[in-house]
């Protein structure tokens, strides 16, 4: 993996290797998340169906098509309290094109069209792609609640920081959709080339030279002045929270959010995940072997480390009945793996299955990506291999020391138990 | 002990199909520069098998949702079971159950010989007690309830229980909590008898793994059986759906819905050149280069949901068009609009080419990821295949080919709307 700056806060980022049969581009741009986030989500998704060139996306996706199938994705995430547009563009690699056409160029320089050659109609975008692009943004917003258990982890984030950026959706709300403007979203398409922090990561056999010139050039017309992001980390509250909704289901969500006590992304790293993994990660888990295998309360019950926000999260489905029994039991393993009540196996068994899992995240251009895009905020990236050589250098009392600072913040339950409007 | 090289010129890839003496198919691709590798231990048991076939040659009823089942119960032993064996190796091990199969999988970037061991051993020895089933009758119940919330999945279900009137396909991989409770260890025992059985099984293993290691650990593990195919009972399937609409209320924003059509064809099992044909076909109908998409997505009756799919299984072949829309009935209405259109004034060569080039560009690019490919060559020899059959297929479908497949397909007096509704 080699570095190198293409200018103020963009960071270009090379993986070359010639296991792949394609060749993947993302671009990351990081922004302060805000309440102007959905004036900044809007893009990544308009963009990428047209520019200038192929105003439509009929005739875009025609040319894709002609690029040997290429695609174009884009997407929004929330890293720490920052807003992220991603697209990511997969080509299949020059050595597979039939008549010797330079594929990946080509498809590099569709990218860097649709991000800075956008169609519009002077100063600003015209009125009806916005308003077709707001109704696509608010469908995906509005249609979040048809995955349960990704809505009621929203839900419980959406009460656990409702003072904090982070409680913010990374879409906006629906409401900031309709508000939207074609000046509101011109001004944020140049605010985000100006104000936002950049990565690009590119794998693939070929010499990324060109790419990286081509992604430069676009970049040099562009007056830089990245904003600095911050992300708060806040310690736990002594008396938890708890909130609930009902809705008419066959099964409930249970989602508990715990505060830890880390004071940046790095802090107590990477001791927390191997803490967080022996609670609740793989199958020898004490989430999995005891509330799922012993107690047969769920299909499933896991917990996730959030560290660019120093949080975890634990959701499970269950019956609403067993509510409080699958609650006590969760605090209960918690407490557990606090007091270092863990058998050396388990130790053993999360550090392998860490390593292991790290190490196999170079196989897969897509995996190779998101590894270092996600580093975006970092200021120096860490490849999977130094990674896991830091995880298996943690300790048992490392782990303790960690486990002892996740403290319960705010439990959400989605119960089942509603009745149809 | 039978080796065979499999090679593709243009990809520049190999693989090996090995007759094992057990009886066992093995695959394996070794893929240089990887760091991981991934084995999936797959039998021709899905969730439309229930009839198990007895000496006599009769078939007899098995409870819906017994591969699923069997599937969980399989990772229990009498003493350490199967996730706890992975735990001391570091591997990530799963299984899964479709339709038409069940596989049991890991994948490692360390032990890669010791995580084959226990997944050849867990396999081949089943145990089953009445008290382990009863427990895994909460968990599976959760899965079941678990689903019933999903639309996707509702939707899809509701289509095909309204598409076949007798076709095992129609039923939930998982069963119901009724039928599930009918299941026994006997029962578990009876078709992991029936199915489990070397010859009706396959080993698939890609990535950074040599063939002699692969041989090494089959040689040492694999018990040798007397061969025996589990047999598929042909089932009789009125050509008439059950009935054309369904609809359900489920707590989501926008509607969502699959609008399926079934086909009637003489032999149970479609042909790699009728897949990638249809695929070909659909993609000129309705794909996103189409003025058909570009229609619904103007008309604001499609988001970007919208897909397609051709649904192929052993007795079972149908076209699907799903998605989400506030309008499921304008949508059906403009497929089948579409669909006359093109019946009318025939196709154009220039999609055609470009849809080639398109589909020649995705099957390269699904040849990067282990897991994809390993399998890819278990669902490929399920199929008396090989992983590269597609791409040479590919090559000869011409534009008549499409329009020969086109008149014996997505015909609107056998097709179903499926629709999901807020509640």
């Amino acid at each position: 993996m080699k570095t190198q700056n293409l200018g103020e806060g963009i960071r270009f980022c090379s993986v070359k290797t010639d296991k792949f049969k394609t060749c993947r581009v993302n671009i990351s741009l990081a922004m302060p998340l805000d309440r102007n986030a959905a004036s900044r989500a809007v893009l990544p998704f308009m963009l990428q169906r047209r520019c200038a060139e192929y105003p439509d996306y009929i005739s875009l996706n025609r040319e894709l098509d002609e690029l040997y199938g290429a695609s174009i994705s884009a997407g929004v995430t929330k890293r720490g309290e920052a807003q992220v547009l991603n697209f990511s563009l997969t080509a299949i690699d020059d050595r597979f094109a039939l008549d010797g056409d330079k594929v990946v160029l080509r498809c590099a320089e569709l990218l860097t069209k649709m991000i800075f050659e956008p169609l519009t109609d002077g100063e600003s975008f015209p009125a009806d792609i916005i308003e077709q692009e707001k109704r696509l943004l608010i469908e995906i917003i509005e249609n979040e609640l048809n995955d349960k258990r990704r809505y009621a982890m929203l839900k419980c984030e959406e009460a656990m920081f409702a003072d904090e950026a982070y409680g913010l959706n990374r879409f906006g709300t629906v409401d900031d959709v309709k508000a939207l403007t074609p000046d509101a979203v011109y001004s944020a398409w140049r605010d985000v080339l100006e104000k936002a922090t950049v990565q690009i990561v590119m794998v693939s056999s070929l010499d990324p030279k060109p790419v990286a010139e081509l992604i430069k050039s676009k970049f040099d017309s562009v007056e830089r002045s990245p904003e600095v992001i911050k992300t708060q980390f806040v310690p736990g509250l002594p008396k938890p929270e708890y909130v609930s909704e009902s809705m008419p289901l066959k099964q409930g969500k249970l989602v508990m959010g715990f505060r830890t006590g880390m004071r940046n992304e790095d802090d107590m790293m990477p001791a927390m995940k191997v803490a967080v993994d022996i609670f609740g990660g793989g199958t020898y888990s004490k989430l999995f072997s005891v509330v799922r295998e012993k107690m047969s309360l769920c299909y499933y019950c896991s917990a996730g480390l959030f560290n660019s926000k120093g949080v975890v999260m634990v959701q499970s489905g269950i019956e609403d009945v067993n509510e409080e029994k699958a609650k006590n039991e969760i605090i209960h393993q918690l407490a557990l793996t606090a007091n270092g009540e863990f058998t050396d196996e388990d130790f053993s068994a999360s550090i392998k299955s860490l390593t292991d899992s790290i190490l196999g995240n170079s196989d897969t251009p897509e995996e190779i990506c998101v590894w270092y895009a996600s580093q975006i905020l970092r200021e120096k990236m860490k490849t999977p291999e130094e990674y896991a050589e830091e995880i298996r250098k943690v300790d048992k009392q490392d782990v303790v020391r960690a486990a002892k600072t996740i403290m319960l913040d705010t439990v959400f339950m989605l119960k089942s138990n509603g009745e149809a409007e | 002990m039978n080796i065979k090289e499999i090679k593709n010129e243009l990809l520049n890839e190999k693989y090996y199909d090995i007759d094992h003496p057990s009886g066992l198919k093995i695959l394996v691709m070794p893929k240089e520069n990887y760091s991981s590798s991934y084995a999936i231990f797959a039998t021709k048991y899905g969730s439309i098998d229930t009839m198990i076939q007895m000496k006599d040659g009769s078939f007899k009823e098995i409870p819906e949702g017994t591969a699923h089942f069997l599937e969980h119960k399989l990772f229990e032993s009498e003493d350490l079971d199967a996730f706890e064996r992975f735990a001391k190796t570091g591997a990530s091990a799963n299984a899964y159950t479709s339709f038409d199969r069940t596989g049991y999988l890991f994948s490692c970037s360390a032990n890669f010989k010791k995580n084959l061991e226990i997944l050849l051993d867990f396999v081949q020895n089943p145990y089953f007690t009445q008290a382990t089933v009863e427990k895994e009758q909460g968990i599976i119940g959760q899965e079941i309830d678990m689903y019933k919330d999903v639309p996707d999945w509702e939707v899809m279900f509701n289509c095909l229980m309204n598409m076949y009137h007798n076709l095992p396909v129609r039923i939930d991989i998982a069963g119901t909590h009724e039928s599930i409770a009918q299941i026994s260890a006997e029962t578990l025992y009876g078709c992991y008898d029936n199915f489990y059985n070397l010859h009706n099984m396959v080993l698939s293993v890609a990535g950074n793994v040599s063939v002699d290691e692969v041989i090494e650990v089959a040689d040492k593990m694999l018990k040798p059986v007397e061969g025996k195919m589990a047999q598929r009972k042909v089932i009789d399937e009125p050509k008439e759906v059950v009935s054309s609409y369904v609809e359900e209320k489920l707590s989501v924003a926008t509607p969502q819905f699959m609008f399926g059509f079934k086909e009637n064809r003489d032999t149970p099992e479609r042909t790699a050149k009728e897949e990638v044909t249809m695929e070909i076909l659909l993609d000129m109908i309705s794909g996103q280069s189409s003025e058909l998409y570009r229609r619904l997505f103007d008309g604001k009756l499609i988001n970007n949901s919208f897909g397609f799919e051709y649904f192929t299984g052993f007795g079972y072949s149908c076209v699907f068009f799903a998605g989400e829309s506030t309008e499921p009935k304008a949508v059906a209405d403009e497929i089948v609009k579409e669909i006359k259109s093109f019946r009318e004034n025939g196709f154009d060569k220039a999609a055609f080419d470009r849809t080639k080039k398109k589909l020649y560009g995705r099957m390269i690019m699904g040849m990067n990821d282990v897991d994809g490919i390993a399998n890819n060559m278990a669902i490929s020899y399920f199929a008396g295949e090989d992983i590269f059959t597609d791409f040479e297929i590919y090559k000869t479908v011409t534009l008549e080919d499409v329009e020969e497949l086109f008149k014996n397909t997505l015909d609107e007096n056998y097709s179903v709307l499926s629709v999901i509704k807020p509640n």
